[in-house]
């Protein structure tokens, strides 16, 4: 199953985005097909190869969960009508600084 | 309070078991999240925007000592130190790990816990007065009934797949502190010649098409409680709609089949009910419940305590607190102590593993090992003696819990919002922390009374802002926050759904708006003892309104 999120243009640069099944932290999917909790490390697709990487991640059940499209610039910042969302979901809740992304294990 | 008997036990650890194992196959890959998904909600499992979610189930919001320190437990050692009341009078912990989830059931297990029903459209939590079994103005204690009803909507095979959620409040205040009319089924308990029964309410409720209930019934006598109930829910499984979720409450049932020809649905399905299948709970039953429920055995204390009265003269910090914070209690010499979890800029209903040990340290020590979770997201000490409360003052305070604003404008209801929540369209905590932060003095926050301000992320109305005094809704355009504001909703005996002020106001706008607002309610009021309430009540939301826009 994926997550039902805002559509995307084909040509919109994007990634995929999930959750890891076992702890429940924010993953993103690498260029090569991989994981990661970095943001920094995150693949940007379009078009056919965003389709593809998507499939890709519906096929990984027990890993993820939900994956999804999100909107990011060429250069992989997080962009789009959903920035503050992803940006909550990358950094952790704007209320409790100190639980930012980089200490979550 | 209940104790489970051996059968109570053994399901809720066979369950942990059975979950165990779900939990397994997912990781596994064998389970995919559309077949697990359901199961996890039937645990009280959810993902959110960082993490999965567990919501634990208190029933009727009643917690002993030992409880509440397992719940430290879980916070420390699976979560990050925190865990956050809700209004349902449950607790949710935001960043405990599937892996995990199956130990920390196990955990609660130990303690007579469970997440079972916290989720899914089913019979959820019932909840109640957080003063029950305490407060001067109830006519009898509400918590057996409460039991009764959880015993009975616990695995009701009937009812585990309603067309949507499904929640029952009680009150038997003359005061209604339960919301019971903002709820599927609320419950109004009344005595009448000697005899014991319910008012019956169906149909109230939030979310995107807020409802006040309707009364169906006037005086459903003690012993046949459940079988009306369970007419109610028939009818319900029957008629209520299930091809659109945003139409399947019971709400838009009681709406659009009419108050009049509902009545006569449930009836006729309660005289249908043959005498075999009649639950008609019989007398011992309900004494056999009842007697979980005696009242703790209170040393006889004169009305006034001196060393109480010597505390207050000396300490003004503890004379704000004790006007603001306890309830009246209905033995003399005694109180109900409101334990905020409500500090001005702070985060509304979280509490740390810290925090949680010493309520529990304070119920065993001065209250009588009894604590409530309040549906204002605060913890309540519903006996303590006067005698003993500047310890538990003191206490409190060096714990962070001691502000005294229990209903005041900073005692804010707040969902968790785009911080935490999936579904959220903007975010709920931040702007209750700038509106704190906007009427930081307490001195001013009593002299401008009760006012209830609640906030919400999104229609959802998790966090009951149709109900507050002013309502906060946090709603999206084109990415940007902004918050539809709303006057005069109230969730009491009187309850009525807030009327949208007009257009939505930016984040940073909303603390100096509501400032006007209540400067405004300062110069209409009448004398200090007329709330806000009763103003919008007198005068309508106009001027309020204007105050609102009044921006130069
Ligand atoms: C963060 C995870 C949560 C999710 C996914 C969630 C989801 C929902 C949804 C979908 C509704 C609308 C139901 C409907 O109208 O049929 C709702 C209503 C509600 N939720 Fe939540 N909620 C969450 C957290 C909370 C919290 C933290 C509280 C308490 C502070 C809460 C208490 C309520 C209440 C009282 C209602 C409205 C009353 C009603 O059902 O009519 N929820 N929730
Ligand atoms: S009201 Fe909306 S944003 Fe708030 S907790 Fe409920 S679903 Fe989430």
């Amino acid at each position: 199953m994926t997550s039902v999120r805002p559509k995307l243009k084909p040509d919109t640069p994007k990634t995929i985005t999930a959750w890891d099944t076992a702890t429940g932290r924010v993953v993103y999917m690498t260029a090569d097909h991989g994981w990661t909790s970095d943001p920094a490390k995150l693949g940007v697709f379009t078009g056919e190869a965003g389709e593809d990487a998507l499939e890709k991640a519906a096929a990984q059940e027990g890993i993820v969960t939900d994956p999804y499209f999100m909107e990011v610039s060429e250069d992989g910042a997080i962009a789009g009508r959903e920035t503050l969302r992803e940006t909550i979901r990358a950094v952790g809740p704007t209320t409790h600084p100190e639980f930012a992304r980089a200490e979550t294990s | 309070m209940y104790r489970y008997d051996e059968f109570d036990a053994q399901i809720v650890r066979d369950r942990v078991n059975q979950f165990r194992g779900q939990v397994e196959r997912r990781l596994a890959g064998e389970l995919l999240e559309d077949e697990f998904k359901p199961l996890r909600l039937q645990n009280g499992v959810y993902l959110q925007l960082h993490a999965y979610m567990l919501r634990v189930a208190i029933p009727y919001g009643q917690l002993n000592p030992r409880q509440l320190r397992q719940l430290a437990r879980i916070a420390r050692d699976y979560d990050k130190g925190y865990g956050h009341w809700t209004t349902r009078q449950n607790i949710q912990f935001n960043w405990v790990a599937l892996k995990d989830i199956p130990d920390v059931l196990d955990l609660l297990a130990d303690v007579e816990m469970h997440a079972i029903q916290t989720s899914g459209n089913c019979i959820r939590n019932t909840t109640t007065d957080h003063f029950a079994g305490a407060a001067a103005d109830e006519v009898m204690d509400p918590r057996p009934w409460c039991e009764i009803i959880r015993q009975w909507s616990t695995f009701h095979p009937e009812f585990a797949f309603l067309p949507r959620k499904f929640k029952i409040a009680v009150t038997a205040a003359g005061h209604d502190r339960a919301a019971i009319r903002v709820h599927d089924i609320g419950l109004h308990m009344r005595e009448r010649g000697g005899q014991v029964g319910f008012e019956v309410h169906v149909g109230g409720g939030q979310g995107r098409t807020p409802h006040i209930a309707a009364k169906v019934a006037d005086f459903v006598p003690e012993g046949e409680l459940l079988d009306y109930l369970e007419a109610i829910m028939r009818v319900y499984n029957r008629f209520g709609r299930r091809d659109n979720k945003y139409k399947a409450r019971i709400k838009i049932l009681v709406s659009e089949t009419g108050e009049e020809a509902f009545r006569d649905l449930v009836e006729a399905e309660f005289e249908a009910q043959r005498e075999a299948e009649k639950i008609a709970l019989p007398q011992a039953e309900i004494e056999r419940i009842h007697a979980y429920f005696a009242p703790p055995e209170l040393a006889g204390k004169p009305a006034t305590s001196a060393a109480f009265e010597r505390a207050k003269a000396a300490d003004p910090g503890f004379a704000l607190w004790a006007d603001a914070n306890l309830h009246p209690h209905k033995q003399a010499g005694y109180a109900s102590v409101t334990v905020s979890h409500k500090p001005v800029g702070g985060i509304a209903g979280d509490a740390t593993d810290r925090q949680m040990m010493v309520v529990a340290h304070l119920a065993e020590a001065y209250g009588h090992e009894d604590i409530r979770v309040s549906h204002a997201q605060n913890l309540i000490l519903p006996h303590v003696a006067l005698d003993d409360m500047y310890e538990v003052y003191r206490e409190l305070d060096a714990a962070g819990l001691a502000t005294a604003n229990e209903s005041l404008i900073s005692d804010m209801i707040v969902c968790p919002g785009l911080d935490y929540c999936n579904l959220a369209n903007a975010r709920s905590i931040p702007v209750g922390q700038a509106i704190a932060r906007e009427f930081a003095s307490l001195e001013d926050q009593a002299d401008i009374g009760q006012l209830h301000i609640n906030i919400s992320g999104c229609i959802n109305a998790c966090g009951h802002h149709h109900v507050g005094h002013i309502g906060i809704l946090g709603v999206d355009r084109k990415g940007e926050e902004f918050y539809q504001i709303t006057f005069g909703g109230r969730a009491d005996e009187k309850a009525s759904i807030g009327q949208i002020a007009g257009p939505g106001l930016r984040a940073e706008d909303v603390p100096p708006a509501l400032k006007r607002v209540v400067e405004r309610y300062r110069a209409l009021r009448t004398e200090k003892a007329e709330r806000f309430i009763d103003v919008v009540e007198r005068l309508g939301t106009e001027p309020f309104k204007e105050a609102l826009y009044a921006a130069d």
